[in-house]
């Protein structure tokens, strides 16, 4: 039997995920017959062929037309638009790393080499801690530096530059030098078939530094203002990128540039029984979660948003579970030492007579990102749903 | 005053020295064996030489009184390398060092006060006491920096430089031990002004100023006409210990810093040469020497007496242009306010 699929143009469009599925879907868009966005076999009980589905639904916001002239774009189309921006604006802006200068891997700097020339877009050696340190000099000296890492789980050669030497630079020369002018841009997260070494979330050995800032995106709309406003930053920052969203989401995105304002969480729906906390492609897991709570349960939850890691807006959060009582943050790295325990500790700290049952934390195992298990791995909804029903139930 | 400006008048104007011959790798040109120096050079780089080593041996003595903590790695004996280096480029150049770093800090322009109380960590220092022995800045001087990351960057710095023809000279002063163990012990080959292969490279007798001047000037036109990087291998010596908790003798005889403090001693071979080939007057230099000596006390008393930076500034510059926010002290009711 056949479950209806819900298709329009230019909305979202959902797919229903899960192993075991006795139905089986197929969906379009718009009535294109080229519109398939997951084609699945319409053989009967055929699971050995069936593709992997996203564990999330991408709910795209709607659209701002507080910024001018908007344009369809997804994750990396709104990335490009975003260095376009950067690049025109400020004469300084150079963009580098490995195979930048074709458009790269993930198309984000399609078109740009062309435009703006091959002194301001070009590609590196194979060097990680050289892309970073020369992306150090390079800020040092007065210009912008924009430097991308292929796979955030290819930084580690780089961290040494980071934290020892980007990180500290201001402090440590006593303002009078700096390197305010770098970004370092890398796609992070799951993306169903990156296994150990292109799924990682590194953020949380970031947020142990003091002196950067690290910043995840949840859709191209904030993609591009967020990205815009680490550029403008004057400090160094990190940028993760979800590479799942690059293509999956999609959504109107302003043509000119515009600003979000960093160290400053979303609360995308407010609740009374329950904050939810979550970045990146996580964000879409828990709006899912909450609607689920709401059907299923009648319980009213808070989403937010955290959108910077480093420094985090602790005020939304607390002043969020001292209004509902119990919170559930999660994340795709793993638990142990995840960015969610730091968030957990500041929490109990400022809102501990508040807190109506311990706080919860839905993340990936302590293990190694798996291959074939990445859909055990992940916290998917019905992890984050059962760990909600467990403190709603305390 | 009077009486050097009378002596002035019997001097040489200058005079004409040969110097040591560099080796070369992929180079077909070489630096020259002869150089000039004039009087005045002379006592320009006879003074900054002897500010060096004064400095470096009162740092000595305050880190023995405990006014000086922390990190300190000594310069003295290499003297003739910074100073050198900075005869043959411009102060609008760059330069960027390891940890060994308060020759470099003067010759680049700071004062011997500044220098010197930001190794006793006060507010008079030019980090503002934050930075300590091994992050000194200043315009177009980069430090000053910790080398704990630097393992095997060289290379792939090497790699960009010579790809991309930056006028870069990579600068290795050898001074024959890394911390502890000797070169023949830790690096397979010696030869390190061969290791950057692709890049030409020269070594150069690093105790003698005037040598290392005339490779500087030669790599530095090499480089400034968009030939690419070039190495310098300055051979050279350390009278201390690696740092401040080395003795200096564990992994060497005392015999072996005797010798080169008689035979090689850059500052005596400058004075030999200037006295011998009437550019100046021992009278002259010693009234130098009592000169930078005043000069070394008073910066020394600076240092002592100036006040720490007040522990506000302790969460101060992390970020820039924050709204100021808390950084937490060394217990949870201790606050400060990070501006920048």
């Amino acid at each position: 039997m056949a479950a209806a699929v819900v298709a329009s143009t230019a909305r979202w469009v959902r797919v229903r995920a899960g192993v075991v599925e006795a139905a089986r879907l197929r969906c379009q868009l718009g009535g294109s017959r080229f519109g398939r966005l997951f084609l699945l076999p319409s053989a009967a009980g055929d699971v050995a062929q069936r593709r992997h589905v996203a564990h999330f639904t991408f709910h795209p916001d709607p659209e701002n037309r507080k910024y001018g002239q908007t344009q369809k774009m997804n994750l990396f189309q709104s990335i490009t638009s975003a260095l376009d921006n950067s690049l025109a604006k400020d004469p300084t802006a150079v963009i580098f790393g490995e195979d930048v200068a074709f458009g790269g891997v993930f198309r984000c700097t399609v078109g740009l080499r062309d435009k703006y020339g091959k002194d301001r877009v070009f590609n590196t050696p194979l060097c990680e801690q050289g892309i970073v340190g020369f992306g150090i000099g390079v800020a040092v000296n007065g210009a912008t530096a924009i430097a991308e890492i292929q796979f955030a789980d290819y930084i580690f050669p780089a961290f040494d530059q980071i934290v020892n030497e980007a990180a500290k630079y201001r402090y440590r020369s006593g303002d009078l030098f700096n390197c305010g002018g770098l970004t370092i841009r890398a796609p992070w997260g799951c993306v169903g078939h990156g296994a150990l070494y292109h799924s990682q979330c590194p953020e949380a050995f970031f947020a142990h530094c003091p002196g950067i800032k690290i910043v995840v995106p949840r859709s191209p709309f904030q993609a591009k203002g967020l990205l815009l406003s680490c550029i403008e930053d004057k400090n160094p920052c990190i940028f993760f990128e979800p590479k799942i969203l690059y293509r999956a989401a999609v959504e109107q995105v302003p043509v000119e540039p515009y600003y979000i304002p960093l160290s400053q969480a979303e609360v995308l729906q407010e609740g009374s029984d329950v904050t939810l906390v979550a970045w990146g492609t996580q964000v879409h897991v828990i709006r899912e979660v909450a609607s689920m709570a709401r059907e299923k349960l009648g319980v009213s939850c808070e989403v937010i948003d955290l959108k910077t890691i480093l420094p985090w807006d602790i005020d939304t959060v607390c002043k969020s579970v001292a209004k509902t009582g119990r919170l559930m943050i999660s994340h795709e790295a793993p638990l142990t030492g995840g960015f969610a325990s730091e968030i957990s500790s500041t929490v109990q700290e400022e809102c501990f007579l508040n807190l109506e049952a311990p706080i919860s934390r839905v993340c990936g195992y302590d293990t190694p990102f798996p291959h074939i298990f990445e859909t055990f791995y992940i916290p998917d909804k019905w992890k984050c749903y059962d760990a909600l029903r467990k403190m709603i139930n305390y | 005053a009077g009486r050097v400006l009378l002596a002035a008048r019997n001097f040489a104007n200058d005079a004409s020295f040969d110097i040591k011959k560099c080796d070369v790798h992929r180079l077909e040109d070489e630096p020259p064996t002869t150089a000039v120096l004039t009087r005045e050079e002379g006592l320009k780089y006879y003074k900054i030489m002897q500010t060096v080593r004064r400095m470096e041996l009162k740092a000595d003595q305050l880190y023995k009184q405990k006014i000086i903590r922390g990190f300190c790695h000594l310069y003295d004996g290499q003297e003739a390398c910074c100073v050198g280096l900075e005869a043959g480029i411009n102060p609008t150049d760059h330069v960027i060092t390891a940890y060994r770093a308060h020759g470099f800090t003067y010759t680049r322009g700071l004062p011997v006060r500044e220098i010197l109380a930001e190794l006793t960590g006060r507010r008079g220092g030019c980090a503002k006491g934050k930075g300590g022995s091994m992050h000194m800045y200043a315009k177009n001087f980069y430090g000053g920096n910790g080398i704990v990351g630097a393992q095997g960057q060289i290379f792939e710095t090497y790699n960009m430089a010579a790809l991309w023809k930056l006028p870069c000279i990579f600068i290795c002063e050898n001074n024959r031990y890394g911390m502890g163990t000797s070169v023949e012990r830790a690096a397979a080959s010696t030869d390190y002004y061969k290791r950057g292969d692709f890049i030409p490279g020269i070594r150069v007798d690093g105790m003698d100023v005037l040598c290392v001047r005339e490779a500087t000037k030669f790599a530095a036109a090499y480089c400034r006409s968009g030939k690419g990087p070039m190495l310098m291998e300055l051979q050279t010596y350390r009278y201390h210990g690696h740092s401040m908790s080395d003795p200096g003798v564990s992994y060497r005889t005392r015999e072996e810093i005797q010798e080169v403090r008689s035979k090689s001693d850059p500052i005596m071979l400058l004075k030999d040469r200037m006295v011998n080939n009437n550019l100046a007057s021992i009278e002259e230099l010693k009234e130098i020497d009592v000169e930078v000596r005043k000069e070394i006390e008073d910066a020394a008393q600076f240092a002592t007496a100036d006040p720490e930076p007040p522990l506000e500034e302790l969460g101060n510059h992390i970020y820039c242009r924050e709204p100021p926010f808390e950084v937490r002290g060394a217990n949870q009711w201790i606050k400060y306010k990070s501006v920048s």
